[in-house]
């Protein structure tokens, strides 16, 4: 049982294991190249996600979600677009360091524009890189190209929130990654901690807690299991498959 | 690893003792949660690594050099642009290649193009971005990238 969730949960790592297999067999010069080709873009994941891991934490942990709407949610205007532009530059790593990071501002509280932003600065603005291009291609080169890029990035992200709206982004985030909490209700005795700690989530049905599951997305969680160790019967269980 | 990368280290290092000083509780909340995300994506990260490899051994980034150099600019330009967004090259191979072209006096407008989806449309990391921001955003996000790369190619065509 256990094995075949692991299976499912890595399709592309098994798939793509099952070519190499194939490839070795047919083409054995080919398949050591491509592993070759492999180990540069291995030390670079290597070199940059424990550096996001570190800063999703901090993220989460230090700034709140107050912060985080006021400079980068809906209302935080061109202002929010500058500022998410410059934390997309001033990156480092290739555009999947982006998504953990871009993800945890989103449920935090960023619009779906700056999402973007972030997301294609990160990708295309690198203050290394840009250096790189002056040597190669000339200074006019770089500073036009550097130009028109942030003029598209900007464009494309208005576009973009105009196309999907930020609720809709988050149940397709959410869905799939979905946490179950339940509440064993002959264990709960009805005494609303937890209704009094996180209103959002719970509220109080005859006596028993009853929970909201639209309401258990990630920005949530912290406090969720807060209440989890709370209750005073520990009717409230979390699961994490 | 370069200067910059490690500069990152440092920094993300001293913001995690920080928080960790502020609040021992919130910043382990923070990590079984940053732990679980990341958890879900090392695997399809490690899988997309090695397509990446396969692409590589099979369209060189030495390729490139026949579409750039072909007559044809409008074709060249949109050929250019699907190989930048199936391959993944390092900026540090990609900016010498493309520029040793340009100094020849290849047209600059393919060469702009596959600099731009290179970076910003990404082929082989469709599955993860999809897996993480749904297949709505996923599609929008490099569908637009695809085009603004031909339009900002074309304009500088224009410009230099």
């Amino acid at each position: 049982m256990k094995a075949k969730t692991i299976l499912k949960k890595n399709k592309l790592l098994v798939l793509v294991a099952l070519v190499y297999m194939g490839l070795f067999i047919v083409m054995p010069e080919k398949a050591s190249l491509a592993i070759k080709n492999s180990v540069y873009y291995l030390i670079e994941m290597f070199e940059v996600l424990p550096v996001i891991f570190l800063l999703t934490v901090v993220i989460e942990a230090m700034i709140p979600k107050e912060w985080i709407i006021k400079h980068f949610g809906e209302k935080s205007g061109f202002l929010g677009n500058i500022l998410s532009l410059i934390l997309g530059s001033i990156s480092a790593g290739p555009i999947y360091a982006a998504f953990p990071i871009s993800k945890m501002l989103l449920t935090k509280g960023a619009s779906v524009p700056n999402i973007v932003i972030i997301l294609s600065s990160w990708a295309v603005i690198k203050i290394p890189m840009l250096a790189n291009e002056v040597k190669f291609l000339g200074v006019s080169f770089m500073g036009v190209r550097w130009v028109l890029t942030v003029i598209a990035i900007l464009v494309m992200a208005w576009l973009t929130g105009k196309l999907i709206n930020r609720k809709e982004l988050l149940v397709s985030i959410t869905d799939k990654a979905k946490p179950k909490v339940g509440i064993n209700l002959d264990y709960c005795i009805g005494c609303g901690i937890c209704v009094k700690m996180l209103p959002e989530v719970y509220e109080m049905i005859d006596q028993k807690a009853f929970i909201r599951l639209e309401q258990v997305i990630p920005g949530n969680m912290v406090l969720i299991h807060k209440t989890v160790e709370k209750c005073p019967t520990q009717a409230i269980s979390i699961n994490v498959d | 690893m370069d200067i910059y990368t490690l500069s990152f280290w440092g920094i993300s290092i001293a913001l995690m003792g920080l928080s960790v000083v502020k609040s021992k509780e919130k910043t382990f909340e923070a990590m079984k949660k940053s732990k679980h995300m990341m958890g879900n994506m090392i695997g399809e990260i490690i899988g997309i690594i090695f397509i990446i490899g396969i692409v590589l051994t099979f369209i060189p980034p030495e390729s490139i050099k026949s579409v750039l150099g072909s007559d044809d600019t409008t074709l060249a330009t949109i050929i250019a642009a699907i190989a930048g967004s199936v391959t993944l090259i390092p900026a540090f191979v990609a900016f010498p290649l493309v520029g040793s072209f340009v100094d020849v006096g290849a047209s600059i407008v393919p060469a702009v193009a596959f600099l731009t989806t290179l970076t910003m449309v990404g082929v082989v990391t469709f599955p993860l971005e999809k897996k993480e921001f749904g297949v709505k955003f996923a599609l929008i996000r490099n569908v637009f990238s695809f085009i603004a790369a031909l339009l900002i190619a074309a304009v500088m065509g224009v410009i230099l």
